[in-house]
């Protein structure tokens, strides 16, 4: 098995059509992102975190149907929970958790988790996490312009990092992974592993004399390992967890899965043919 | 090979971190335990029996319950220690509250109530035309929603006390900020979740009450409350009674002794008490229930009894001035014990919103315990993911290796240092070790590669060259991960907060400590022949 990392001859293709790739996909989830927002009011679904509800785990041999009947008020999901028989999320858009918990004990079932969350708690929290991801990705551009202190360079990590949070989220949104406070942990994970690898091209490609491609093919032994081995991790991170029955980890995992991947693509297309645009007309210009 | 301490150093100083680290974790708690509170608290925190690693409520179970303090409040007022019982008597009136539910402070200059538009019915603007109307000008945009921060302390300190006294020592009560909002995060491991909303959800207001009858029908008068108390015991059961004996101090029990006389407590035989409890207080003085002492808490009559014979008589002595005993009567054992640690904490000045806008969360501590080892084969199975990807890539055991070793060793020194401050792990914790260990691979992927790519290695400064070379991506690429996650470290977003602090302080460790340790390790490799 050869895993070197393998040299793509970037003479063959134009800057345009380099970037086609990359910025269709860009379009796509942002446009899959604007129809959900239209049809559903938000771009991703949210979980209980962050619009108020109950969350609950029970344990009961009953069916969903009979789980579902009883309860007075409408339950607004149950999901059987992997690795776990006979054990059930059940979801309540109610945020008074005394009489759901009440039935559900009447109904001798065993309560192994209980969450409730207020409304106006989760709007607090949803407007924090907004805040927490504005900050995170302003104070990135901010640092990412100081250091190059050039235009396109800047513009060209900048630009992969936004995608790769945009396409990740439209994924999330097929997907049907809600937006809790862990996934918006792994938004966040995802902007400093985005930002390796577009800092590694841009550092060899500007910083290094010698030839573009070779810079470039150089940067992309080592950028391509690093996300290779991090998707890797986060894989079986993934499996593992869900196989397990471990909450909150595989919603990170695939996640950074998704993010990784289209940190691949981002670097080494959208990234690559901006800074050969900089290197051989920009600079000229 | 020989591990020169001065040329080194760097890899001479990760071993001391990881030493440091193994103390931290392993060695059991001596003298300096003291962070963990009392020795008997020890026995119900949620820690291993093995290391000194504490774990949160998702990896051992327990309830928690965060939420907002009931109340809005005024600062930056100028008024005199005499004015305060006036604007609490005129904000009483004008928003229709009871006295313990307003609170003037002339050396803070605030005024507070803690009632508000969520959680009961009065808005700020009230609030601001109530306080006007005791002639200090205030505007509705002066009021703040919350309330002093002294009140917030007390709250804080009375909501342990009793989280002490009824046993749930490893439960904690702490404030967090919020940009403009303050919570109280109450977490007690192993509890479930009614136990611990009744335990700090009501306010705890103790009162006793002399209820008779005057000259226009029944009156009653408050005879004392919590703070007249010199002196509180243990519940106790007596032939079927139960009671919390208590002592006044010297003026409450002169008080109490007077309004006993002048009100006929003290007439030869006690006093008849037919107080019904299931019917309102209203409802009982129309039907002349006798001379009755109440019991009340939070407003609410919980007990009435008769004064008994030889209590009477020394009423009637005096005695009862001298020596101030009493026993408050309950219905049950239970109620007792409640009465009993209401009095010994205090009550709360403000009760917390969990209602409205608090949030609650309770898992069972079995199912919890279940997730620790899962969680730790999850982390494993990660590392010899990330190993066999190294191992793939380089083909160099001498060059994969040290590099897993390292990564290990930064994990390692994460989980010395969460035992060191005693934080408390929870799977959100668990995410950012492994995403720790995903950055720290890559970082040790780019010094091996900077250093191996262009041919081979020949002198000390070469070396060097490289490596400062690959350390500026490294810096680099660590100041952008810390900064994307400097703002969950600091808002109040629970779980987040840990994940954002374990990440940060190991991409820390990472760029300080274990990373230059790898580049002297790799330094040795390549340059053996020198």
């Amino acid at each position: 098995m050869d895993v070197s990392v393998p040299e793509v001859d970037y003479t063959e293709y134009t800057n345009r059509e380099l970037v086609a790739v990359p910025l269709t996909l860009l379009g796509v989830a942002l446009a899959i992102l604007v129809v959900a927002t239209v049809i559903s009011g938000t771009p991703v679904a949210l979980g209980i975190e962050f619009t108020g509800g109950t969350e609950m785990q029970v344990v009961t041999d009953e069916s969903q149907a009979e789980i579902e009947s009883t309860f007075d008020g409408e339950v607004s999901s149950i999901t059987p929970i992997a690795g776990q028989s006979n054990a059930y999320q059940l979801t309540f858009q109610a945020d008074d958790a005394d009489p759901i918990l009440q039935q559900a004990e009447g109904a001798g079932y065993e309560v192994e988790s209980i969450g409730e969350r207020s409304a106006s708690f989760a709007a607090d929290s949803q407007r924090q996490a907004l805040f927490a991801l504005l900050i995170a990705f302003g104070g990135m551009a901010a640092l990412v312009a100081l250091m190059f202190r050039t235009f396109v360079p800047s513009i060209a990590v900048i630009a992969s990092a936004f995608s790769d949070l945009v396409i990740p989220l439209a994924l999330m949104r097929l997907f049907g992974i809600e937006l809790t406070l862990g996934t918006v942990a792994a938004l966040l994970m995802l902007i400093g592993y985005s930002v390796d690898s577009d800092l590694l091209l841009n550092n060899h490609v500007l910083r290094r004399r010698g030839d573009f491609y070779t810079s470039t093919f150089r940067a992309m032994q080592t950028g391509v390992t690093m996300t290779v081995t991090s998707i890797a991790a986060m894989i079986v991170m993934t499996v593992v967890a869900s196989l397990l029955g471990i909450p909150l980890l595989p919603d990170v995992g695939l996640i950074l899965v998704f993010g990784l991947l289209t940190d691949l693509m981002n670097t080494y297309l959208l990234n690559v043919s901006l800074l050969r645009y900089y290197k051989y007309e920009g600079v000229a210009k | 090979m020989k591990l020169h301490f001065k040329k080194h150093w760097r890899i001479w100083l990760l071993v001391v971190f990881v030493l440091v680290s193994t103390v931290a974790v392993f060695a059991p708690l001596g003298g300096d335990g003291g962070i963990t509170g009392p020795a008997e608290d020890e026995t119900n925190t949620a820690g291993s029996q093995y290391t000194n690693l504490q774990f949160g409520l998702e990896l051992s179970g327990g309830t928690q319950v965060r939420a907002p303090f009931v109340g809005m409040s005024v600062s930056d007022l100028e008024f005199g220690p005499d004015a305060e019982s006036e604007i609490e008597g005129t904000l009483q009136s004008e928003l229709g509250l009871g006295a313990g539910d307003v609170r003037a402070d002339a050396e803070a200059g605030t005024v507070e109530v803690f009632d508000d538009s969520v959680a009961g019915n009065t808005t700020r603007a009230e609030f601001a035309d109530a306080l006007s109307a005791a002639g200090y000008e205030v505007e509705e945009s002066d009021v703040r929603m919350g309330v002093t921060a002294d009140t917030r302390e007390g709250v804080e300190d009375v909501l342990n006390d009793r989280l002490r006294e009824r046993g749930l020592g490893g439960g904690t009560a702490s404030q967090v900020t919020a940009p403009g909002q303050r919570y109280m995060v109450v977490e007690v491991p192993g509890a479930n979740r009614s136990e611990v909303i009744d335990l700090i959800g009501d306010r705890g207001q103790v009162e006793i009450l002399a209820l008779y009858p005057g000259d226009g029908g029944y009156e009653t008068q408050s005879l004392l409350s919590q703070s007249d108390l010199a002196e509180i015991g243990g519940a106790q059961q007596e032939q079927g009674e139960t009671f919390v004996p208590i002592r006044l101090n010297e003026q409450a029990g002169q008080r109490f002794g007077d309004a006993m006389r002048e009100n006929g407590f003290d007439q030869q035989g006690g006093t008849r008490c037919s107080y019904e409890l299931e019917r309102s207080l209203e409802e009982n003085m129309d039907d002349d229930p006798g001379r009755c002492l109440l019991t009340v808490l939070d407003g609410e009559v919980v007990f009435a009894a008769g004064v008994a014979p030889n209590l009477a008589s020394s009423f009637e002595s005096g005695a009862f001035d001298e020596d101030p005993s009493y026993r408050t009567t309950t219905t049950s054992f239970e109620d007792a014990r409640e009465l009993e640690i209401n009095m010994r904490t205090g009550a709360l000045r403000t009760t917390l919103d969990i209602d409205e806008r608090g949030t609650t969360f309770f898992l069972l501590p079995s199912l919890a315990e279940r997730f620790k080892p899962l969680s730790i084969v999850t982390g494993a199975a990660a590392v010899l993911a990330v190993s066999f990807m190294v191992f793939l890539r380089y083909r160099r055991p001498e060059i994969a290796a040290p590099m897993i070793l390292t990564a290990a060793a930064e994990v390692y020194i994460l989980l010395g240092f969460a035992a060191a401050v005693n934080l408390a792990l929870d799977l959100s914790h668990i995410a950012g070790f492994i995403a720790v260990i995903g950055t720290g691979v890559d970082d040790l992927v780019i010094i091996a590669d900077e250093i191996m790519q262009q041919g081979d290695v020949s002198t000390s400064r070469v070396f060097e060259s490289r490596f400062r070379k690959a350390f500026w991506v490294i810096g680099a690429a660590a100041a952008t991960t810390i900064i994307a996650m400097s703002p969950l470290a600091v808002l109040s977003l629970g779980e987040l907060q840990g994940f954002a602090i374990i990440t940060i302080v190991g991409v820390l460790i990472g760029v300080l400590i274990t990373r230059p340790a790898y580049g002297d390790i790799l330094r040795i490799l390549v340059l053996r022949n020198e």
